[in-house]
Order: structure tokens, then sequence, then C-alpha cells
């Protein structure tokens, strides 16, 4: 009941919304999604899966070395990023960008950097509770035979990790998906830009509610995908 | 969106006290909130005593008008009544939109002042006629901001920005259609100026056969953005100019003023407005039609429509264009003011570059051109 009031029912809006003009049903909605934003489609899947792999290539070091080494200071640092608002994190790294690399700090690859900060505290949270599950018996047998710090990470906690990571992964790649706040406060006004500022932009410029939501419904497929593999994973 | 009407609805709930309440919603920034709050409201409550007023601020850009839209609509689609906004600050879209749609309440021929509501934007709005629906609460100009060091000749004209823009890459900014108005006041400009039909554009009827100069001064807009950079939005502009990333660009002049008095800009920034001009954009003050307290809410935009308030709180305070007859305010203001007021943009520049904005259907077709060509 819950459920269908809160997401099921706004969902079917939604959804019935971009199928809708002047009470009959079109897809005209959707070839202007087509039309004006399928680059955008591309551009943003592009971003969430460049920050994804930003954030697995900063999380799986530091989480492995936290696994072999428990340093509480360090741990505690890695998950600052979860409770800093994504609005402060886009103003922050805007800030700290612009000035010295103004170039990125609008860019593709400085929102991506952006989004990786923030979702740092996320991965490192389900990396290290994935790292810790491996019994310290295998670390000990390759030990054994010579294998050191980078090697244990890659060839034991990794692999051993693997679906935790590729559970991390798929969250954190949707949650990239719809981000906004960051894109907002860092991309520039022209050039491609991130699905949910197109959400925005269509409704809070146009008061365009049908675009806005066939953006929306494809935003909800592009996630679904993600989930789908998520649902497979736990079930697996 | 849902957060902004979740906000506003929390904020007009509160319950109501003895003394009258008059909500107050503003869909403009939060200087605009505050002056309704701490000048004119409590100003008004002087003359009216058991007033009190509730102002709420609804966001910024275009978004806030729309919350507002959202929320009236609302209540108008559900039979609700009254509607609990008794007076809203919305933008020249969202106010036409209402007009259109049957959402105000007439009521500027009630005002003492009545007289003093004048200009071409009080009579139509993208094509709307809103004459008696709105008083502008100040005119808000978009205009060229350089920096005197970094340009020894501020562009005359459109034919000299782009010039100088091709002379300097990357040194002129604006942001585009997608970061806020100032932008799209921007390209409505480049339009008028490539199209040479300001006229037709703004006074329509709409003829879809100019859809190919449109096209045609957009495409040339394209090759123009490469010399530009496009920046995150007006504040970003603003921000990058500050910065000396770039050299000029296109802003809003209340906001280069509001950012210079707070100290946050460089104070040599100047505007300057080139031929053939730029849009005007009013925040226009609005009564819903089923307002609770709509007498109430028309004596209070009657008190902010005095001269001697608009040249206080309006332009001497915070250096806006007065929304009603210049020309009942202006003399009203201090010579410091006066000079602050018009240093790069005069009244004359003001009274022969000043564009309105273009009807709604062809406001769609250069954006949608914009997002088709330009990206």
């Amino acid at each position: 009941m819950v459920l269908g009031a809160v997401f099921l029912w706004p969902l079917a809006v939604s959804v019935l919304a971009s199928l809708t003009r002047d009470g009959a049903l079109t897809l005209a909605h959707y070839e202007t999604v087509w039309r004006l934003y399928r680059g955008d489609v591309l551009y943003t899947i592009g971003v969430a899966a460049a920050g994804t792999v930003l954030t697995f290539a900063a999380a799986i070091p530091a989480c492995g070395w936290l696994r072999l080494r428990a340093f509480g200071p360090v741990e505690f640092l890695l998950k600052v990023p979860l409770f800093v608002p994504f609005v402060v994190v886009g103003h922050a790294l805007r800030v700290a960008l612009s000035p010295h690399a103004p170039g990125l700090a609008g860019s593709w690859a400085g929102i991506a950097l952006a989004l990786a900060w923030k979702h740092l505290g996320l991965a490192a949270l389900l990396l290290l509770g994935a790292f810790r599950g491996v019994d310290e018996s295998y670390l000990e047998a390759a030990r054994d035979v010579g294998a050191t710090g980078g090697r244990l990470v890659r060839d034991i906690l990794v692999p051993m990790s693997g679906p935790a990571l590729a559970v991390s992964g798929i969250l954190i790649f949707s949650s990239m998906l719809a981000s906004f706040s960051i894109p907002l406060m860092m991309s520039r006004g022209g050039g491609p830009q991130m699905l949910m500022i197109d959400v925005y932009y269509r409704y809070g410029q146009h008061g365009d509610f049908a675009t806005a939501s066939a953006l929306g419904v494809v935003a909800y497929l592009l996630a679904m995908g993600a989930a789908l593999v998520y649902a497979r994973r736990l079930t697996a | 969106m849902l957060v902004r009407l979740l906000i506003l609805l929390l904020a007009l709930a509160v319950p109501a006290a003895a003394a009258t309440r008059v909500n107050v919603a503003i869909g403009a920034d939060v200087n605009v909130v505050e002056v309704h709050k701490t000048v004119l409201g409590p100003g008004f409550a002087q003359t009216s005593k058991d007033t009190e007023f509730n102002v709420v601020g609804t966001g910024t850009g275009e978004p806030a008008s729309r919350a507002i839209y959202t929320k009236l609509k609302a209540q108008a689609d559900t039979g609700r009544k009254p509607w609990d906004i008794d007076v809203a600050l919305v933008s020249m879209a969202v106010a036409s939109q209402m007009v259109k749609e049957g959402l105000l309440h007439r009521y500027v021929p009630q005002l003492k002042n009545a007289a003093l509501v004048k200009g071409a934007e009080v009579k139509e709005a993208f094509g709307v006629t809103v004459d008696g629906y709105v008083v502008p609460m100040f005119q808000n100009q978009i205009a060229i901001a350089y920096n005197p060091a970094r340009v020894a000749a501020p562009p005359k004209t459109f034919e000299e920005l782009v010039a100088w823009a091709a002379a300097n890459p990357g040194k002129f900014g604006y942001n585009g259609i997608k970061g806020g108005v100032s932008g799209v006041g921007f390209t409505m400009g480049w339009v008028y100026w490539k199209t040479g039909q300001y006229k037709a554009l703004t006074q329509g009827p709409f003829d879809k056969s100019k859809e190919g100069a449109i096209r045609e001064a957009i495409t040339a807009l394209r090759d123009f953005n490469k010399t530009a950079l496009i920046t995150n939005g007006n504040a970003g502009t603003l921000d990058a100019l500050n910065r000396g990333e770039i050299a000029m660009g296109a802003v809003w002049i209340d906001q280069l003023v509001a950012w210079k008095n707070e100290g946050r800009m460089d104070a040599t920034v100047t505007p300057v407005l080139p031929a053939p001009g730029l849009p005007i954009y009013p925040l226009y003050l609005v009564v819903p039609r089923e307002a609770a307290n709509r007498d109430l809410a028309v004596r209070y935009i009657d008190y902010v429509a005095t001269p001697e308030v608009q040249a206080k709180a309006i332009v001497e305070k915070f250096g806006w264009y007065p929304g009603v007859d210049a020309d009942k305010v202006l003399p009203l203001i201090s010579a410091k003011s006066r000079e602050l007021l018009f240093k790069g943009v005069s009244a004359e520049d003001l009274a022969k570059y000043s564009r309105q904005m273009p009807i709604k259907e062809y406001h769609d077709l250069i954006t949608l051109a914009y997002e088709e060509i330009v990206r």
C-alpha cells in the first residue's frame, strides 16, 4: 500500500504523462528525447561509468591497504564523503578547480571526478566489508609463498570479493546516473548535459512536463538495467 | 521542484495569528525575499495595522516562478478556495501563462498608482495580453559587462562584440540557454540582430516561414560560440569575470550591482548595452484570482508601486531600475545613486536598446533551434 502510494503511483503518473498529449496516446515526447537528448543519454552513461571506474581505482587500493593494516584515522577520512552533501561536493570541487584548471572544472572529467569523490565513502563502506569477509587464512597462505601488499589485493582480495564488488559498482553507477546537484554546480551551460539537468531544463524553463517525464522514464530504464543485474546477483 | 513545493507548503501552513496574514511568494533570489521581509513588508505594515507578512522564497530562475504556478494551478484544479498565496512575484513567462490560464486577478485598475504602470512589457508578455494583471517590482536588464583593464573599447554594437570575441578567443562568456535567463536573453538579442526581425518576433503574429532566418542566425551563433566560453550560469559568468577567466560576458545588471555592493565583485567591471540591444526581463507582482486577502494584496502592491518607495527601496537600496514610471521615480533618487545606476548604461541607452522577449512561439522556436544546432 505504502509502496503503491509513494512509488508506483507517481511513477505511473510520470509514465502516463510521457505517453500522452492532449489526452491522446503519443510517442512524440520520446521522439523529442531521441532527437535532442540521445547524445546526453550516452554522455550520462559515459560520465557515470568513468566516475565508477575512478571510484574503484581509488577505493580498491585504499580499502585493500586498510584490510591488510587496519588504521582508524585513514578509514574515517575515507568515509567522510558519505556525510558531505552532493551540492557541497559540487561547489567545493568547482571552487577548488576553477582558478587552477577551469577547463577541467566544467568538463565531463571534472564531473566524473566530483562524483567519484562523493561516492568514495560508499565504496569504502561496501568494499571494506567485503574485504574483511575474506578469511585471513587465504592471505596468510599467499604471504607464505611471498605475496606482498599489491599482489594480496589484486590476486586474493579482489577476486574473492567479486560479487560484492559487482553489486557495489552497480549501486554506485545507478546513483551517478541520477546525479543532479553535482552536474548543476559544475557543468557549463552548453555542450552535452547529464540527463537530470535536461529534465530540470525541460520543466523549469519550458514547463514541459511531458518531455521531462519521458527523460525520467529513460533514466528509470537505465537504472533498471543496472538494478536487474543487481537483483540477479542477489538471487544467484 | 518537489522540495521547493514542500517548503512552500510548510511555510504557508504556519498557523495564522490574530492579525491578517498576507502570504507573499517570491520566485526570485534571497535578496528580493529580504526586501519584502525587511523593507517593503514592515513599511506597509506601518500604514496598515494588524497586518503581518509571511514571505516565502521559492528559489531562483524560472523554476522558482514555476513552483508558484504549480501550487496555484493545483489549487485551481482541485477547486480549493481561497488560495493560500496573496501576492506572488513571478517571471514574465510564468505570469503570461497564468494570465492565459485565468489564474490571476485583474487588479491594476484598482491601484492609486495605476497610471505609473506603463510600458510595452505591462501590456503584452510572450504574446499574451497581461494589461491590468501585472506590476513590475523592478526592471531587470541583460547587458554585456566588461573589465575596463582588459577591454580598451567596449563594444557599442553586436558587430564590434563579435570582432572583439574573434580577436580574444575564450575571453567572452555567456551561459548558453540552459544556465539561466541572461544566456537566453543574449541568444534572443543575437537573433534580433541577425534577423533584423525584432518587431515581428516580439509582436507577432507567429509566422512559421521565419524559421529559416532564425535557424540561420542560430547557426551563426554556433560559430560565434567557438570563440566564446560557455559558463555554468548567471553567477558563473560573473564569477569568471571576477576571476579574470573572461574579460567580457552577458550578465544581469541587477546581479552585477548586487555583487559589487556586497564587495564580491571587482568594482571596475562595467555594463554596456550594445546596439541593437538586449532584453529586459521584469519580475511581475501578481495577485492570484482566489487569493484569500485580495484587497490587502492589492494595497500592498500599490504601496510597492509608490514612487517614493520605488526610489528608496528599489533604486537606492538595491540598484535596480524602477518597475514603474521612471520619470516619476528617478527625480526622487540621490545624485550618487543615479550615477551608480546609470554607470555604463545610460537612461538613453535603456530607452533605445532595451528589447522585449519574443512571443512564446518564437521563443520556443529559437530555443529549440539552439538545442538542435548549437547543443
